[in-house]
């Protein structure tokens, strides 16, 4: 099946500044594909420009095999776009923006009203049909976007950090729905996030800093790929437990209160650890994390 | 065309629902029925009643027309425009849609003083009069939304806006004749409201509205219902004419710079730089 996303060395200039600098990567259909980085890395760029709201410098962009560029009409049918600020008409009621939207995107009549239905079941807003777009808080805003940009069952939908400014408990809904949405609809997910987190959930993480892409790949891969475990112990026989680990050619820091092990393989470390087990008082085995993924690659952190 | 409705049936609607400005839209040309028909009541003119009240319908038409054009503007520009923007509708028919629900909502604040002119003195003989009252009031309404969308695009930032459309409104509407009638005004004053449309609007919707069209040119010259420009003289059906063509000027003016603006990068913040 040949992807659904397809982009070939594209570059986004602002002047002689170059926001995303000959990039590539491709998005499997059906799949939840994220763009991780900082702000200011280019992931707007590029999101803008897949929606047709920029215009490329140069390079390919293919949505379903269409030129983002040549076929722009094409190109606006088959995708939903959430972006970072709201886009809703607050002037209007929930229902009456989905309607609008259904205008606009020419749905079949006949549809509206059972779209509308399913929608909003799905972002668990069908209580708040008639209620003013203006009255909502913004969780529930964010979800009615999520909702709209459905309504004409988009190929792939775009979410520009949809979770940005929303509290734990709303973000982890509205992952919920995210998700459930790539299960049962096999819709294509192409969303940017500067939180580490939500990234974790998707099928591939395309790292992007300074208008390039550094790394590409699952969150396991880049997990395996880029980190280590790390090991925290507490002995009451340092000296045993540092023979023991050069003996074993693990690397280990000795910090004031525990050492720091570092290791490929935990299962092996906890082999060697069991000889020591009567003296060894606490261990914490930390797993590698995206943020370590994206420190080591760009030797630069995140702030979520 | 469906686009058209829905996005008009949309302005409506955001009109109506906002109370404050339903109020005072409605109640502002009454304040100026009162005002200028008092101060005018010992004017030469025969009936100064129907003659002030028939101005002012049409001053409010273009002054209504020209701000809900603009204002809708801003209703887009609250960030509703992207999702417009990243659909596969055609920006012309959303400009189409906004001069269509100016026109109309600038028809009916017209209509609704109309109808308050019948019981201070206000008569009309026949239904076509009225007919043709409403289509004008309509004609007249889409001539100038087009002028305030020009207006909008071009400004962008809705506080320049408020005064460059202040600047812009004021002139325009006392001096075209509507509130003040020319033979009152300044010579210097008069040539400035020889280029001023709202003139000719004023003109044409008197002629109509108070029955007039049957009069002689030098008659409809005494009522000033026609204007004397050097050797040219403006007959109400000139004066149409000149309407038509600056409505479609600008209606044509402002689709086009409504299409090419760049509605992303206006924003709410002003401190917010652009994104990437």
């Amino acid at each position: 099946m040949p992807p659904i996303i397809e982009v070939r060395n594209f570059t986004k200039k602002y002047g002689s500044f170059a926001a995303v600098n000959d990039i590539s990567f491709t998005v499997e259909e059906g799949s939840i594909f994220a763009f991780l980085g900082p702000n200011g890395a280019g992931k707007s760029t590029t999101i803008n420009t897949l929606c047709t709201i920029f215009e490329k410098t140069t390079g390919t962009l293919l949505i379903d095999g269409k030129d983002v560029s040549l076929q722009k009409n094409e190109v606006r049918k088959a995708i939903g776009v959430v972006f970072q600020e709201s886009t809703l008409d607050t002037k209007m009621s929930v229902e009456e923006n989905l309607r609008m939207h259904c205008v606009f995107y020419n749905v079949p009549k006949g549809e509206v009203e059972e779209r509308i239905r399913f929608v909003l079941r799905l972002v668990d807003l069908s209580d708040w049909r008639k209620k003013s777009v203006a009255s909502l808080s913004g969780g529930m805003k964010r979800r009615v976007e999520i909702a709209r940009g459905l309504m004409h069952y988009p190929k792939v939908l775009f979410l520009d950090e949809p979770t940005t400014g929303l509290d734990p408990q709303t973000r982890a809904h509205i992952w919920e729905y995210i998700v459930q949405l790539q299960k049962e609809k096999g819709i294509t997910i192409f969303l940017t996030t500067h939180y580490m987190d939500e990234a974790e959930i998707c099928s591939r993480v395309a790292v992007i800093d300074g208008g390039v892409i550094v790394a590409d790949d699952s969150p396991y891969a880049l997990k395996k790929q880029h980190t280590m475990d790390r090991a925290y112990i507490t002995t009451q026989n340092p000296e045993a437990l540092e023979s023991l680990l050069a003996a074993h050619k693990l690397p280990y820091q000795k910090k004031a209160a525990y050492y720091r092990v570092d290791a490929d393989d935990t299962a092996l470390l906890l082999q060697v650890l069991s000889a020591q087990k009567d003296s060894v008082t606490d261990l914490e085995i930390r797993k590698g994390t995206l943020n370590d993924v994206f420190l080591e690659i760009t030797g630069k952190e995140i702030r979520g | 065309m469906k686009t058209i409705l829905a996005l008009c049936v949309r302005n409506l609607k955001a009109f109506i629902r906002d109370r404050t400005r339903l109020f005072f839209s409605i109640l502002f040309p009454f304040f100026f029925v009162y005002v200028f028909s008092s101060i005018f009541r010992n004017e030469a003119i025969s009936d100064p009643v129907p003659y002030m009240l028939v101005g002012i319908i049409i001053a409010t038409v273009f002054e209504t027309a020209l701000r809900i054009s603009a204002s809708t503007i801003d209703d887009m520009t609250t960030g509703f425009m992207k999702e417009v923007l990243v659909s596969p509708v055609a920006r012309v028919s959303v400009a189409a849609g906004q001069f269509l629900s100016s026109a109309i909502i600038a028809a009916v604040e017209g209509f609704i003083i109309l109808v308050v002119g019948f019981f201070i003195g206000f008569k009309v003989t026949s239904v076509l009069t009225l007919g043709l009252v409403m289509l004008l009031m309509i004609f007249v309404g889409l001539v100038f939304a087009g002028f305030g969308l020009f207006i909008a695009t071009n400004t962008k930032n809705i506080q320049t806006f408020q005064i460059v459309s202040m600047a812009i409104t004021m002139p325009m509407t006392f001096i075209s004749g509507a509130y003040i009638p020319f033979s009152l005004l300044p010579r210097s004053l008069v040539f400035v409201g020889y280029i001023n449309p709202v003139t000719y609007a004023v003109a044409l919707f008197r002629t109509v509205a108070l029955e007039k069209t049957g009069l002689q040119t030098d008659e409809l010259l005494a009522e000033q219902l026609a204007l004397q420009i050097g050797e040219v003289v403006v007959t109400p059906w000139l004066a149409m004419l000149i309407l038509f063509l600056f409505g479609l000027l600008f209606m044509v003016l402002s689709t086009l710079t409504f299409v090419r603006t760049d509605f992303s990068r206006i924003n709410r913040n002003k401190d917010n730089s652009i994104e990437w």
